[in-house]
């Protein structure tokens, strides 16, 4: 194993798979320099065919992406911030979605479209969401959610070699986050969480920067209650059977996510819960998640993003 | 390039089986043995066959527009109208025989006007990384025109010399909306020096006078000289869609206009102009109306003995969800 950050899990993902494999390309504005680094120092090395920069706009950043994805190539358009896949709605949300549909299975659109999530910057309402439910609510596309160094770079690679469209959000607020990820290649296939901690009382299923936030929490209850936080990693496919396995042992579950409360992650996954595993709960399923506004810029953002006190009072409600 | 007599019988052939085939669905949808859209383009098939037909090589890409629902372009591309046919009337044709839609490079068209210029933006970068002077041909509508996708895209195509041809299929209306109100000058061609592209105007009922423009368009393209804008100037014959008003704004669309374009009429006009010039008898054409009518029917004749789609074979939908 070797040390590394986030962000450079990520870096590294791109540089294996740019150099396994000639179709992939990177193209989105200034990844050549690259705004949270994850797609800096590419460039030097593959030159300007695969990392390409382009004039400000969204749309034809993700349509182009999607298009070379039809016609062969794999590529990994790079949206920087998550809010910006508003600007490219069309092309992701209908095209990307649905084309290998609509075509009864005959076009194929092999493409990843990255981009930065989530809050903790404090940079205000169109730069720190994290759309997860949008995409979730739309069939045919996947999403991946890491939160870890070594998943970040597992699932990017896996992303990459899928032959469908798969939505990557790293999170802003993890990207300078240690950890360790093997010397020799790896790839995480999707649809499978993560315990991250294992425990007995209650089950926090966590997303994204939300795991750490809920470790932490975990942890400092740990006199108190055993805490057990599964990763769902990819939240589709949804690994809700791992999710279910937690709750039918421990009777209890909290679910924190970032995305709004309101039909969000939280909301879904609670649904499926309570589908599936009513029986064995002994207590209402609790969640965190964003409060249902624009997030506030500085530090407002507090009180609108969950918060680890948030968490520890729905654990307590569940354990009550 | 001259063409030789059996390609200009093949404009003349193309443009008359997809009449007939607009006409076909025109009836089914209004006779009410096919349901949905159905966008028909009588008048306007010139542009698209005048582009396509011997313009394009197989391994081009192609993004072509609602009108007609694409049967132009399709029959201009060699693919058989089987699996388009049996599509409209919820049937599954089977085999086909000869190439699929994907194999000539037509990935499809977007339910959204102007999705089609960032996809098409994709295409060039394809045929650019691929080194193989592959072009792509990209049509639109006018009303397409207020996208800002076209800007996007045809920006990033100039920037980066792609073989991109646009062409624009004037045709005066987007759903009730006249062009004259929806664009700020008389030509939409004029974009095309704000991109440093070269542009031109052609009418669009003059399927020789397309072909030569795009030919143009096409060799700069494959050149690596960069992308082209062509606006063919036509007309909308019919309502937006089979069944919804057919209104300029509010009111009745003027009789005099369409008139005036249905004299026009780029089949009737090339049929005159190969009979003037010996190219063809009055019998000969004649001859090839009577095949194009046989052909359809037999086409009509097919789709109704191709088995329904719904309910049996909707259970595998979901197989299209995802890629393996």
């Amino acid at each position: 194993m070797k040390q590394t950050v986030y962000l450079m899990a990520i870096n590294e993902a791109l540089e294996e798979e740019i150099k396994r494999d000639e179709k992939v390309f990177i193209i989105g504005e200034n990844v050549q320099q690259g705004t949270f680094g994850v797609t800096s120092g590419l460039v030097q090395k593959f030159g300007t065919e695969r990392v390409m920069d382009t004039p400000l706009a969204e749309t034809a950043v993700a349509g182009a992406a999607i298009g070379a994805a039809m016609a062969g190539f794999r590529p990994v358009a790079d949206m920087m911030f998550a809010d910006f896949i508003y600007i490219a709605g069309d092309e992701i949300m209908l095209k990307a979605a649905k084309w290998h549909f609509m075509h009864g299975g005959k076009v194929n659109v092999p493409v990843v479209i990255m981009a930065a999530m989530g809050g903790g910057m404090k940079i205000g309402a169109e730069h720190s969401m994290c759309p997860e439910a949008l995409i979730m609510h739309t069939p045919g596309l996947k999403l991946a959610v890491p939160s870890t160094p070594y998943d970040a770079k597992g699932l990017l690679k896996t992303a990459i070699r899928d032959n469908n469209p798969v939505i990557f959000f790293y999170n802003k607020g993890l990207l300078g986050l240690p950890g360790e990820i093997p010397e020799e290649e790896y790839l995480i296939p999707f649809g499978q969480a993560d315990i991250k901690r294992e425990g007995s009382d209650v089950t926090v299923v966590a997303i994204s920067r939300m795991v750490h936030m809920a470790l932490e929490v975990a942890e400092k209850l740990k006199d108190k209650v055993s805490v057990e936080v599964v990763d769902p990693r990819t939240l589709e496919p949804l690994d809700i059977d791992t999710i279910v396995e937690s709750v039918k042992k421990t009777g209890r579950v909290v679910i924190v996510d970032e995305d709004n409360r309101r039909c969000g992650v939280t909301a879904e996954i609670s649904a499926q819960i309570f589908e599936t595993a009513f029986d064995y709960l002994d207590a209402p399923v609790q969640r965190v998640a964003a409060a249902d506004m624009p997030i506030a810029a500085g530090f407002l953002e507090d009180y609108v993003l969950p918060q680890p006190k948030d968490i520890e009072d729905a654990i307590e409600r569940v354990m009550a | 390039m001259k063409l030789e007599k059996d390609q200009l019988v093949k404009f003349y052939s193309l443009m008359v089986r997809t009449r007939k085939l607009d006409n076909l669905m025109i009836e089914a949808l209004n006779s009410g043995r096919m349901a949905g859209f159905y966008h028909a383009g009588p008048g306007e098939e010139a542009v698209g066959i005048g582009a396509c037909t011997f313009n394009m090589r197989d391994d081009d890409y192609l993004y072509p527009h609602h009108r007609s629902h694409a049967i132009g372009f399709t029959l201009a591309r060699g693919i058989s109208p089987k699996g388009w046919v049996c599509r409209h009337f919820d049937k599954n044709p089977g085999e086909v025989e000869g190439p699929t839609a994907e194999e000539r490079g037509i990935f499809g068209i977007s339910g959204t006007i102007g999705g089609g210029f960032p996809l098409s933006l994709g295409w060039g970068i394809t045929a650019k990384k691929n080194g193989k002077n592959q072009a792509v041909l990209s049509f639109f509508g006018d009303g397409a025109s207020g996208r800002g996708t076209l800007h996007e895209s045809m920006n990033m195509a100039a920037i980066w010399k792609l073989p991109i041809v646009w062409i624009c299929e004037n045709n005066q209306f987007g759903q009730f909306m006249p062009i004259k109100d929806a664009f700020a000058r008389e030509d939409i061609a004029d974009i095309a020096a704000g991109y440093n592209m070269p542009s031109a105007v052609v009418d669009g009922q003059d399927v020789l006078a397309v072909h030569e423009a795009v030919e143009v368009a096409v060799q700069k393209a494959r050149a690596g000289d960069g992308p082209s804008l062509i606006e063919c100037k036509t007309y909308r014959m019919r309502g937006h869609a089979e069944g919804v008003p057919d209104v300029d704004h509010v009111d009745p669309r003027s009789e005099k206009d369409k008139e005036a374009w249905r004299k026009r009429d780029p089949i009737v006009l090339f049929k005159e102009n190969l009979i003037k010039q010996r190219i063809l008898t009055a019998e000969e054409v004649s001859k090839i109306d009577k095949e194009a009518d046989d052909e359809v029917a037999e086409l009509d004749k097919y789709q109704q003995e191709c088995p329904v789609m719904v309910p049996s074979d909707a259970s595998i939908l979901d197989v299209f969800l995802y890629a393996e």
